[in-house]
């Protein structure tokens, strides 16, 4: 214990001396942040449309085939539990309900129009607007196509109330989940490496060190790094833009953390693995890139191809930025995100084990 | 006190002193290459001990297994009175090690590169009286990437220091370092000796340790060949009928080198 505390003490001191890497593990997120808070890149990509056919009818199927065909929408049935539910993640952005006997045909005097109710997520005005004026449009012409006159469908419009998410609400948790992982596995595989190479864990095995007290103390300064990373990101995100945090931010930094100790043990199987300093840029890149575009970071993780979903949906930094963001933005408790946090356990004892198997000090 | 004889080293001599090194029948190999091939050897303790031999001699080797760095694959070896083998983490409690190439931590002071190393060792230490033992407290919040090679040198020597040891390996202290450097360093070995600590020494450099050693080992190929007191081995070596073929000057290009420009340190 007391060694690892002197360790410990001395490791954060020449780590925060080092500017680079104090850099690259805070000014490069913040940037990510600010550029992509800004960019607003949920603006992008086309509309996602989901139908709750109630009606069942020919009319309805008929909607919905027009609907489909546009290239625009994204469009697929789903209930309307489920599509809110969608809605609330911004991973949909309308939903259409269509009424149990939803008919096209002309209006008889007396009779109510049938109401399409239109959902549409606030997150993503863009989106939502040209999904409005597509469907409003494939109305028009339908009625037309009875009457020659008036619309016979009336248009009814809402947007979820309550959870106002906007695209930076989604960035947050998953710039967050990113530069965990950025964090952990090159600042211990660079500098581990790096020892390697010069000598440093040779001459540090010439004494009678015990082993898990210096990687105690090397595990404990990368977690004091993060939760300050964590503190300055979660910081700048609510000043800057006014970010909710649903869930708190206790459990957010008790994910965070989990998710930055998975992490770590692959910092340390990579450090264990490489020989050269070269190696590490290359390996870490081939860890990580696939996890920055796949696993939700800046976009949902449905952008990624159907076929690899499967994969991709179990990434260690899928499940870290799942949990995160059902806890900043839903309000998830930890005990909701279970079966996230039980999958971060499970990998962390994949890369414990593997860390394990690949550093040996004895070897320096 | 033990006599120190001149035949002290053969192994039928009478011992009245336990060495503080003993090395029997040593052996390593790294696949096909046999690096060290059954040596055997006793250091006494309060000597200075030099390890001498051309690249692949198996003299880092040697001196690696008597570190608890590496595992011999035969033989016996032991160290302080630990046996090697059995207790790698017992010898190196009782042993200070200056590896060739010093490697520090990065970002730390030299005083914090002592702290660093008193941790590893569970210990609480001086640090500026070590740092001033080799020279250095002056320079005790500078960071050590920033020292010159001779002061680098010497914080390695207070980081081998900070156990006490009884036994220091010295691993080519004085490679790379300009004439002055190297003289300095060479009064911190005899002092260090003077504090009754025993020193085995490696080096290329061959004036190192006639000016240093009580006795030197030549190793090649993964045996030694001699084994005596450096003076012994050179008269040894004239009784054989060897002859310089230039004569032998008065003064040579160091003498000549120090002469103009000073023993004074040039650090910094």
């Amino acid at each position: 214990m007391r060694q690892t505390r002197r360790l410990f003490a001395l490791l954060v001191r020449a780590y925060i001396r080092d500017r680079t890497a104090l850099f690259f593990s805070l000014v490069v997120p913040l940037m990510l942040m600010v550029i992509f808070g800004y960019l607003n890149l949920g603006d992008f990509g086309r509309v996602g449309l989901a139908i709750d056919d109630q009606a069942t009818n020919q009319s309805s199927a008929q909607l919905a085939q027009i609907l489909k065909g546009i290239e625009t929408l994204r469009v697929r049935e789903l209930p309307t539990d489920e599509a809110l539910s969608m809605l609330r993640r911004t991973e949909l952005d309308m939903l259409i309900v269509i009424p149990p006997g939803f008919a096209i045909a002309p209006a008889r005097p007396g009779q109510t129009v049938p109401q399409i109710v239109i959902y549409g997520d606030d997150a993503r005005p863009q989106q939502v607007a040209v999904g409005r004026q597509i469907v409003a449009q494939v109305i028009d012409r339908l009625s037309f196509a009875v009457t020659q006159t008036a619309p016979v469908i009336g248009v009814k419009e809402e947007t979820i109330q309550g959870v106002r998410l906007r695209y930076v609400d989604f960035l947050v948790p998953g710039i967050l989940g990113l530069n965990m992982m950025q964090l952990a596995i090159f600042s211990v595989a660079f500098a581990l490496v790096a020892d390697k190479q010069k000598g440093v864990l040779r001459r540090i095995m010439a004494t009678p060190v015990r082993v898990p007290n210096l990687l105690a103390a090397h595990v404990l300064t990368r977690l004091v790094i993060a939760t300050a990373q964590i503190a300055v990101l979660l910081l700048v995100a609510l000043v800057l833009f006014n970010v909710t945090i649903v869930g708190g931010v206790a459990p957010l930094f008790a994910v965070a953390l989990l998710g930055t100790i998975l992490f770590l043990t692959i910092g340390f199987a990579l450090a264990g693995w490489a020989t050269t300093e070269n190696q590490v840029p290359a390996i870490a890149q081939l860890i990580t890139l696939p996890q920055f575009f796949f696993s939700g970071v800046f976009f949902s993780k449905n952008a990624a191809p159907e076929l690899i979903r499967p994969i991709t949906n179990w990434l260690p930094l899928t499940l870290l930025n799942d949990a995160l963001r059902e806890i900043s933005v839903q309000g998830a408790t930890l005990w909701d995100v279970r079966v996230q946090i039980l999958g971060l356990l499970v990998w962390t004892l994949a890369g414990f084990i593997l860390a394990v198997r690949l550093f040996r000090f004895e070897k320096f | 006190m033990t006599s120190r004889t001149p035949h002290s080293s053969r192994t039928d001599s009478v011992l009245v002193v336990t060495p503080i090194v003993q090395v029997a029948d040593l052996r390593k190999r790294y696949g096909e290459i046999e690096a060290v091939r059954g040596i055997s050897f006793f250091v006494e303790p309060g000597e200075v001990f030099g390890l001498l031999g051309p690249n692949g001699a198996g003299k880092t080797t040697t001196v690696e297994i008597l570190e608890g760095l590496r595992k011999a694959d035969a033989g016996s070896a032991t160290v302080a009175g630990v046996n090697v083998v059995a207790d790698p983490s017992g010898v190196k409690r009782r042993i200070g090690v200056q590896l060739q190439a010093s490697a520090f931590p990065d970002n730390l002071t030299a005083r914090e590169t002592v702290r660093f190393f008193a941790a590893c060792y569970d210990l609480d230490v001086d640090e500026l009286a070590l740092l001033r033992l080799v020279e250095l407290d002056e320079r005790a919040g500078q960071p050590q990437a920033k020292l010159s090679g001779g002061q680098r040198q010497r914080l390695s020597i207070a980081t081998a220091l900070v156990n006490q040891p009884q036994l220091l390996f010295l691993d080519e202290p004085t490679t790379g370092l300009d004439p002055q450097a190297r003289h300095n360093l060479w009064d911190l070995i005899r002092g260090i000796q003077a504090r009754g600590t025993t020193v085995i020494l490696t080096t290329h450099y061959l004036d190192e340790p006639e000016i240093l050693c009580d006795r030197v080992a030549i190793m090649d190929e993964g045996n030694i060949v001699a084994l005596d007191p450096p003076r012994k081995l050179i008269d040894d070596l004239l009784a054989r009928g060897f002859t310089k073929p230039v004569l032998q000057q008065k003064a040579n290009l160091e003498d000549v080198f120090l002469a103009l420009t000073g023993h004074e340190l040039r650090e910094g």
